[in-house]
């Protein structure tokens, strides 16, 4: 089922459209990164999906579209830079919240307690948000963000501005929380992506570029390239082969060629029957898969 | 509703945290106290201390009681007013400038309310600092003049604070569509002040004006009854507040608050 | 000259007092807040010697609030 789902979605500022129509729907259970350059829009399309900011025009449609339904009650959020109130305590914080989102005085006291337990500050509970690190103020985010057992939570660049020990600890409360709730983070960082989420989308200039499953994003972006070397100019002896249908595309630099192939294991044989019946002159052949992150790179310098 | 309880409490948690709840109703007090004491004995200091010259004498007239504590309120209705609109220059606009109120209001919470708590919380302190104030003002003026009957001062105390309560409104209102609390003290300050003005030349006309709340408010110390078009202004007043209060929640919820 | 004084006394004492507290209430927020609007000695500087005034000044603008 799909919790959320975007129709021809625009955002124009004084005029500069900064997201150009974009649609996509979010599968329930799923955990889901939107991917993309700085400045291709996705606090933006966050922010409107939140309902912190109105599209200019298309739609945002939250499971069935109950009119008139508040949606925030289903939606956590946690914003690049979240920001307290810093003469409240952690503790207060999360109460507070806790209580605007609908608990019980009762409840948002246990689940406050819970909740800094989970994200590793309970030591610091009764401190000032004030005093808080980059880092703790972060946890406490990811806490107010969940608090009241959103089915969407939504993070924006949850582990960009983060030491390499903290980036892991909110990856892996991250895989946790797949568990339990659909979630969709933003992040400029492929790999991120790629370790704790099972779907990508592409965001760039505003657009949505490509999008899909990471499993299908591979398969359909995934081609397998062979590099080449020879003793000699290659050209004369890959004449042979590029007329035998395998090849997607050749490059050729000096002694060396580059050739993404469609199917790897049938161009392999080929190229190695040729190679020995017509005695090529052969010092390096090797093997390489273009990667997501190649996509990403591709996508990004268009 | 227990979503109203719990944002009204935390704005009074939030006055009690940062001293509002002191500094306020002792600043009142303050201004409450100091126009009784100076009017007492301003005409002895000058006495003992000036260096008049020899057989000089000082004809000052002795103020009435009424007559002293409608200076005090005319002081608070210029350091007053001006110590109010500073105080809740940025009560919301504070909140947006910082990014905190994007963290609130993405949670399921009613705007109505999340207004409406900053609106009243305001409003409380400045009640309470208004009456300790002016109560401050009444005894002070009993001891050193005379005491005027406490009905007569509880009369011109809610004529006055209903004023006060406009002042109130229109700061919130502005802050209800700009980001900068400094702005929005400047832009309440002046029209409070343009009001004021207008409101002071065109007497006849804008009779029913609320700025003249503080001159029914001074002279229903000096008569019996209330001063006529009293009811009128204050009516007028309510209206507009509840046009404001309105219209800030409406372009609130408009103005979006993550840009 | 003397009942003058007396008087005196009794009646502006109160006013002091509040004076006082107001200061002392400012000092110790400023002590124990992080940051102010502008530099902190200038408000320690402000509160203790700018009568009433500073105070007050310190309050409705000094603090920073978030």
């Amino acid at each position: 089922m799909s919790i959320i789902s975007v129709n021809g979605l625009r955002k124009s500022f004084n005029g500069l459209e900064i997201i150009k129509g974009i649609d996509f729907s979010l599968q329930e259970g799923n955990c889901i990164a939107l991917l993309g350059p700085n400045g291709a829009g996705k606090t933006t399309t966050l922010r409107m999906l939140s309902g912190l900011m109105e599209p200019t025009t298309g739609t945002i449609t939250f499971r069935n579209g109950t009119k008139g339904e508040d949606i925030r009650k289903y939606i956590g959020y946690l914003p690049q830079y979240p920001v307290f109130y810093d003469w409240m305590t952690g503790f207060e914080f999360l109460m507070y919240v806790g209580e605007l989102g609908g608990l019980s005085k009762k409840k948002s006291k246990e689940k406050s307690l819970q909740l800094l337990e989970l994200v590793g500050i309970s030591e610091a509970k009764n401190r000032k948000v004030g005093k808080y690190s980059g880092g703790m103020k972060q946890r406490l985010g990811i806490a107010q963000a969940i608090i009241h057992d959103p089915l969407l939570l939504m993070l924006d660049e949850p582990v960009s501005a983060l030491d390499p020990f903290g980036r892991r600890e909110v990856l892996e409360l991250l895989e946790k929380l797949k568990k339990q709730m659909t979630i969709l983070f933003s992040t400029h960082i492929l790999n991120d992506a790629e370790e704790v989420c099972d779907e990508l989308l592409f965001l760039h200039n505003g657009q949505l570029v490509e999008s899909g499953t990471l499993e299908s994003l591979r398969n359909r972006h995934q081609k397998s390239k062979i590099d080449l070397e020879f003793k000699e100019k290659p050209e004369k002896y890959l004449n042979s082969i590029t007329e035998s249908g395998l090849i997607s595309s050749m490059n050729v630099e000096g002694n060396k060629a580059s050739i993404t192939v469609v199917n790897l294991d049938e161009a392999k044989q080929t190229i190695f029957q040729h190679a020995s019946t017509n005695n090529w002159p052969l010092t390096k052949f090797e093997i390489s898969r273009l990667t997501l992150e190649d996509l990403f790179m591709e996508v990004v310098q268009k | 509703m227990s979503q109203f309880v719990v944002l009204l409490k935390k704005e009074l948690l939030e006055s009690w945290r940062n001293f509002k709840w002191i500094w306020m109703p002792l600043t009142f007090i303050l201004l409450g106290v100091m126009d009784p004491i100076t009017q007492n004995y301003l005409p002895k200091i000058l006495d003992t201390m000036g260096d008049l010259p020899e057989g000089a004498v000082i004809q000052l007239p002795v103020p009435s009681a009424e007559e002293v504590i409608s200076m005090s309120l005319a002081n608070i209705d210029m350091l007053g007013i001006l110590i109010l609109v500073l105080a809740s220059m940025g009560i919301i606009a504070g909140e947006r400038k910082s990014g905190v109120a994007a963290m609130i209001l993405v949670k399921p919470v009613s705007h109505h309310y999340f207004v409406m708590s900053k609106w009243l919380s305001s409003l409380l302190l400045m009640w309470i600092s208004l009456f300790l104030g002016l109560l401050a003002s009444w005894y002070y003026t009993g001891l050193l003049f005379e005491f005027i009957p406490f009905s007569d001062f509880l009369l011109s105390f809610v004529l006055y604070g209903i004023w006060l309560s406009l002042v109130i409104t229109i700061t919130i209102f502005y802050n209800a569509f700009l980001k900068t609390p400094g702005l929005v003290g400047f832009i309440s300050l002046a029209t409070i002040i343009i009001l004021n003005m207008v409101s002071g030349i065109l007497t006849e006309w804008l009779a029913w004006s609320p700025a003249r709340l503080m001159s029914y408010a001074s002279q229903s110390l000096m008569q019996d009854g209330l001063p006529e078009n009293t009811i009128a202004s204050i009516v007028l007043t309510v209206l507009i507040m509840i046009v404001l209060l309105f219209t800030s929640v409406f372009i609130f919820r408009k103005k979006e608050l993550a840009v | 000259m003397e009942i003058i004084e007396n008087l005196n006394w009794a009646i502006i004492a109160p006013f002091f007092i509040i004076q006082l507290i107001l200061l002392l209430v400012a000092i110790i927020d400023l002590v124990k807040i992080e940051k102010t609007n502008g530099p902190k000695w200038l408000w320690a500087i402000i509160i203790l010697v700018v009568n009433i005034i500073g105070p007050i000044l310190y309050f409705v603008i000094g603090r920073r609030n978030n």
